[in-house]
């Protein structure tokens, strides 16, 4: 009982200790709050899973719909937004059981106007999807005025539960990192690409055919060539801003995060995704091009996951010291 | 409600010795457990040998006129009273942390369980940390996030806040920043007190006497 009493104590003591000189530090200041390795550890996570499933569901929901007209593919997107970000943003919370306060606030907070978003996103999502997926008693289909209006009604959603990450981090004055025009960009082209790369392996998945393989492809390197070109103006953008944005820098290129930033986030979720997207428009197709393509695509979601993972764990407040005190 | 003041604070780093007085005293007052720092003293050195300084910096919640936290919050936890005093409604708070992110000054904290702190354990290990737990629950909450109010029940009863009640060297001065007559404004004129961070827009009420 004493061993056991003093090994708590001891842990209390040593998880404190890391946690809590980030709180004491004069200099730049990590931000302890969002992402894996947070406050509360792992649990911190998920709220870095609600952004990803945001995303990648809404990408997934507008790609399908919108380029290869599958309502299985749609479906998933949908589900993926709707239980799956609400799950992972419901296990984030200190008080999940107030959620519904989250919606109060949409004037001056980024949190509420994404989480609106998402609702609508839901329902239009949900209201278009009715009639292919076992409601067949209502008023519309996807062909109609209504379908029709109810599709962009989603969509225009869909790119906003897209968008608004980048501007709940860009909206933080404080962490010059990620206050920058450039965060919702960023996060935009990145969930059209998750969308890509699920609606891809949903398809792979349960054997549907996609209409318009090669106009999914040359998206797919478009946008990835565009995140790539977003992510080097970042790198650029933080080496010539403060010195709490170098040393972010500093973070993502040489220490345990590069690992994740360099290695996942730039080498195995850009480069060899956009190499592997050429590789299929040169070769001819088959088996060995489809198993390239869905290789390609977990290493662009693996990338997604790890590029947001990094941004917010290389998010640092500016120190409190200033000059003259 | 037409407020005729707006509560701030001066510090004087000329007189903080970074005894941690004030943590000690907010602590007792509020009885926040362990991890949990609404007032806390950040050191740092500075220079090299032979002519290192080191100077202390005590840090609490800024109670700014233009709170980056109320307007970032998504669930109106946080609001402003008409004398200024940011304050948190653990009953509305979700525990979202926004306002921890948004927060230059890294005054927002957040508890997810209470714990004693001794054993580090949710269970309550004597009276007193039983006692400390129930008062810590009833000013806040688990899971949500909380900050300093300059003690604002006791500024209600017209006293002053625990730390600059506690501060042995007199560091700390609390008063009216409208009224140009007060203690706190005289001291900002005279010795050019300064807020943290005034690029951000916030303009803090607590103002820092240069040490130099």
């Amino acid at each position: 009982m004493v061993c056991r009493t003093l090994q708590l104590s001891i842990m209390a003591v040593a998880e404190m200790d890391v946690l809590q000189y980030e709180d004491f530090k004069p200099g730049p200041r990590a931000q302890m709050e969002w992402g894996f390795g947070g406050r509360r550890r792992w649990r911190d996570g998920a709220l870095l899973m609600a952004l990803f499933l945001g995303g990648i569901g809404a990408g997934q929901f507008v790609i399908s719909t919108w380029f290869i007209h599958s309502i299985t593919s749609a479906l998933v997107g949908l589900l993926v937004v709707g239980v799956g970000k609400t799950v992972a943003h419901l296990v984030y919370l200190g008080q999940p059981t107030r959620f519904y306060r989250l919606f109060l606030r949409p004037r001056t907070s980024w949190v509420s106007r994404g989480l609106i978003f998402m609702v609508v996103f839901v329902v239009f999502a949900a209201a278009y999807l009715a009639p292919d997926i076992g409601f067949g008693w209502v008023p519309w289909t996807a062909e109609t005025t209504l379908g029709q209006a109810l599709w962009l009604g989603a969509v225009l959603s869909a790119s906003l539960v897209m968008v608004y990450d980048g501007f709940v981090l860009a909206s933080c004055k404080s962490i010059t990192s990620w206050h920058t025009a450039l965060m919702p960009p960023l996060f935009f082209t990145y969930a059209i690409a998750g969308g890509v790369a699920m609606t891809y392996l949903t398809m792979t998945a349960t054997g549907g055919k996609i209409l318009n393989q090669s106009t999914m492809t040359n998206l797919d390197a478009i946008l990835l060539t565009t995140m790539f070109a977003l992510v080097v103006i970042y790198i650029i953008n933080m080496a010539a801003s403060t010195s709490t944005a170098r040393e972010s820098l500093r973070r993502l290129t040489s220490t345990k995060l590069a690992i994740t930033f360099i290695g996942l986030a730039i080498v195995a979720g850009l480069l060899v995704p956009l190499t592997l997207t050429y590789y299929d428009q040169l070769e001819v197709g088959g088996a060995v091009a489809s198993v390239l393509l869905a290789f390609s695509c977990i290493l662009e979601l693996a990338g997604d996951l790890s590029v947001r993972h990094s941004i917010l764990r290389a998010g640092l407040h500016a120190p409190v010291f200033s000059e003259g005190l | 409600m037409l407020a005729l003041v707006r509560w701030g604070m001066v510090i004087d780093l000329k007189r903080c010795t970074a005894c941690h007085s004030c943590s000690v005293a907010c602590k007792a007052e509020h009885h926040t457990p362990p991890g949990v720092f609404w007032a806390k003293v950040v050191r740092m050195e500075s220079g090299k040998y032979p002519t290192v300084t080191r100077q202390a910096l005590p840090l609490l919640c800024m109670n700014c006129k233009e709170p980056e936290c109320k307007d970032v919050c998504p669930t109106g936890a946080t609001t402003k009273r008409p004398d200024g005093i940011v304050v948190v409604d653990s009953k509305k708070c979700v525990g979202c942390r926004y306002c921890a992110v948004a927060c230059p000054y890294g005054a927002r904290n957040f508890a997810g369980e209470w714990k004693d702190y001794f054993t580090g354990d949710s269970k309550p290990s004597s009276a007193f940390a039983e006692h400390s737990r129930k008062k810590w629950l009833e000013e806040s909450d688990r899971g949500v996030v909380s900050k300093c109010n300059f003690c604002v029940e006791r500024v209600d009863q017209g006293r002053k806040p625990a730390c600059v009640n506690a501060c042995p060297c007199e560091a700390r001065t609390f008063g009216d920043l409208d009224d140009p007559e007060s203690e706190v404004s005289q001291l900002i004129k005279k010795r050019r007190g300064m807020q943290l961070h005034p690029e951000y827009g916030t303009d803090a009420s607590v103002y820092y006497l240069p040490a130099r």
